[in-house]
């Protein structure tokens, strides 16, 4: 019994049979879509982690008294730094800061307890690295609460109040912790997929032309169609599996815990990647060479490492990038990542994200398909 | 009966911006025909069979397989042509077995239909030795064979073959050649492009496009008897002796020959139907070359072109 393929998919079980041994046969090419993205999940998951803690802390004490140790002692206790010297001029302490040495300089004045003794306000100067923006602001926003905290358990020791009058009780939805990892990593994953998936498929198409076997291929009775899903299900295939080892990682080396469906995760992977490779398909039918597809591809990459929502929030954007920001498959993906894994939302909250995906994948393979001309030159 | 005409080109022209690669060529090609197409690199011979086989468009001027039209009846002409392009086309990473079932898929055999297409070709090209070779191992001559065979798992009845023994050993060459006559002996016709004078010597037709235009198109014999070829008042002479090089100074140095070239160990002349045979043993006997054999000749296919080309860019 043979079922006879329809006319517009001729080639299309052909192309599939060659396009699955030379992928595997191409150790490179293999080689190149796993390793950046597991080298990527890991390098990120690791190094993004901008949780500061025991930052290098130098200590100009002028004024020598249990009052002022016990400031130092304070600032040690929040975690976010740790006294690396006690150093004895002003001018030390500014050189310790500008060498790196220290991230942050904290000069208590000789009149510190004495002022505080007679109910005046003490003036505490501390130098902040500004170089780096993340430890910069955690140094501020730490060495501020130190102060009011100081501040607030003096004066309610000069009142007959036990408590504050108000207390803000925040409760962290979703990512308690706030640990980074799981607000990056889910990211990554987008970043990470799309890298080796577009790479991959735009290359697919332009090396034919340059080796010569795509003329072979037009002369043939293939049709387009037949071409473009026989290079896309290899792909899809092995991106699939790509993702189930990103998803591997993220739970168990990073301990990200899933929230929501794995099904919906992987229905969003798999639309997200479908629409990469058709991405990657349209750059390889347009290139002449592979460094012309190299290129196209970083150009139409790099958008999505910035204004996806990966690295920075979408909503503080300009309105330009914003705007750059909708086109992006990467931009879905990742918001639907973070809202599956984290806050375990489901289909009914996020199935515009999915049709989207959907939607452009379809319209970028039909692009490629309908304007990929059976003719060279 | 007249011959069925198999390849057909009338005023077929390819422009790319301002250059014209391929120049108003107009020829045709009989059933069972080893058509030869010659021409120095960049003359437009493979521009000629791109066109012809569908995948680039002519500006102008029409071209046909077997009677279709190649621009407007592309679907019609795939399954009556094969190709073979100058680079082989294979895939490296594949098997010779592998890039045979590929391209029998590609043609829409299946199951036992392209095993049995599969065996009957590596028959036809001797495969069997390296059939699970990967074909970016082997050497220049099997890949070529494996290429050709890849051609014609869809049984074609035109094939052509781009600089098919481009880089190849002569056993290999003499081969693929012999391949060639069996394939025609069976009714396929054949468009080979070449460089080499002995295999334009084997075709039965020959084209030679020089500056994108077809200069000449005819049998060899034909070509051979051209009026341009045989100036009226000279003949053709084979002189061999040794010391050739010597021999060809002396005789480059008389009155009334035209043209001297070195064949290994003898000269050929072009020269004036007047000079007796003897005023060359003369000649060469002056400068101590005793032992000399001269006889007759006819023009070869080099003799040919050289004239064409020359009196064509002398011409322009």
């Amino acid at each position: 019994m043979t079922f006879q393929m329809p006319k517009f998919l001729r080639g299309f079980r052909a192309i599939l049979y060659k396009e699955f041994i030379v992928m595997f046969r191409d150790r490179t090419t293999l080689f190149f879509m796993f390793f950046p993205p597991l080298l990527q999940i890991i390098a990120f998951g690791f190094a993004l982690d901008n949780d500061v803690k025991h930052m290098a802390m130098a200590v100009y004490n002028e004024d020598r008294t249990t009052e002022s140790r016990q400031l130092v002692d304070a600032f040690v206790n929040t975690q976010t730094f740790r006294v690396v010297k006690e150093v004895n001029s002003l001018d030390e302490l500014e050189a310790m800061v500008r060498r790196g040495k220290a991230n942050v300089g904290l000069d208590i004045p000789p009149d510190y307890t004495r002022k505080l003794r007679a109910g005046k306000k003490a003036d505490v100067q501390v130098l902040i690295d500004g170089s780096s923006s993340t430890i910069a602001l955690q140094a501020l926003n730490t060495a501020l609460g130190v102060a009011f905290q100081r501040s607030v358990s003096i004066l309610l020791g000069e009142t007959d109040r036990r408590e504050l009058p108000v207390e803000v009780r925040p409760q962290v939805l979703y990512n308690p912790s706030m640990r980074a990892p799981n607000f990056f990593v889910p990211g990554v994953i987008g970043t990470a997929l799309q890298i080796a998936t577009v790479f991959a498929a735009a290359m697919s198409v332009v090396r034919e032309r340059e080796r010569g076997t795509l003329e072979n291929l037009l002369v043939s009775p293939m049709s387009r169609w037949g071409l473009m899903l026989g290079k896309l299900v290899p792909y899809l295939c092995v991106s699939m599996t790509m993702a189930l080892f990103l998803f591997t990682i993220l739970r168990w080396v990073f301990f990200v815990p899933i929230h929501g469906s794995l099904v919906m995760l992987f229905v969003a992977s798999f639309l997200y990647i479908f629409a990469l490779i058709s991405l990657g398909l349209l750059v390889s039918t347009k290139a002449e060479s592979q460094n012309e597809a190299m290129q196209m591809s970083m150009t139409i990459m790099l958008p999505s490492i910035f204004f996806s929502g990966f690295i920075f929030p979408r909503e503080t954007m300009p309105w330009i990038f914003y705007a750059i920001s909708t086109v992006l498959p990467a931009t879905y993906f990742i918001e639907l990542m973070r809202a599956i894994i984290l806050r375990g939302a489901g289909f009914l909250e996020f199935w515009r994200h999915l049709l989207i995906l959907a939607l452009m994948g379809g319209v970028l393979f039909a692009l490629c398909a309908g304007r990929f001309k059976r003719k060279i030159g | 009966m007249p011959a069925e005409m198999m390849i057909q080109c009338e005023n077929l022209t390819k422009k790319f911006g301002n250059f014209t690669a391929v120049d108003h060529v107009s020829f045709s090609v009989t059933k069972q025909s080893i058509f030869g197409f010659l021409g120095p690199n960049g003359s437009g011979k493979s521009t000629v069979i791109r066109m012809l086989c569908g995948i680039l468009e002519p500006t102008e001027g029409t071209g046909s397989i077997a009677g279709h039209d190649v621009s407007r009846e592309t679907d019609a002409i795939k399954g009556s042509l094969g190709y073979m392009s100058q680079k082989f086309s294979l895939y490296d990473e594949l098997t010779a077995n592998e890039n045979l079932q590929f391209y029998a898929q590609l043609y829409g055999l299946r199951g036992p239909a392209m095993k049995q297409r599969r065996d009957e070709l590596v028959a036809l090209a001797h495969l069997e030795p390296y059939i699970d070779q990967r074909a970016g191992l082997l050497s220049g001559g099997w890949k070529q064979r494996l290429a050709m065979a890849c051609a014609l798992v869809h049984k074609p009845s035109v094939l052509f073959l781009d600089e098919p023994t481009a880089g190849i050993d002569p056993v290999a060459r003499r081969e693929l050649w012999d391949l060639l006559f069996e394939l025609s002996s069976a009714g396929m016709t054949l468009f080979v492009t070449t460089h080499y004078m002995d295999e334009a010597e084997r075709c039965t037709h020959v084209g030679y496009i020089y500056m994108s235009k077809l200069i000449v198109c005819g049998s060899p014999d034909d070509l051979k008897k051209l009026p341009a070829v045989n100036p009226p008042g000279t003949k053709r002479l084979d002189v061999t002796s040794d010391h050739v090089t010597v021999a060809l100074r002396a005789v480059r140095k008389m009155e009334g020959i035209r043209a001297a070239t070195v064949f290994g160990q003898s000269m050929h002349l072009l020269l004036d139907e007047s000079m007796p045979e003897q005023s060359i043993r003369d000649t060469l006997g002056g400068v101590g070359i005793h032992e000399v054999d001269i006889r007759p000749i006819g023009p070869s296919l080099e003799d040919v072109f050289v004239l064409l080309t020359r009196q064509h860019a002398g011409g322009q």
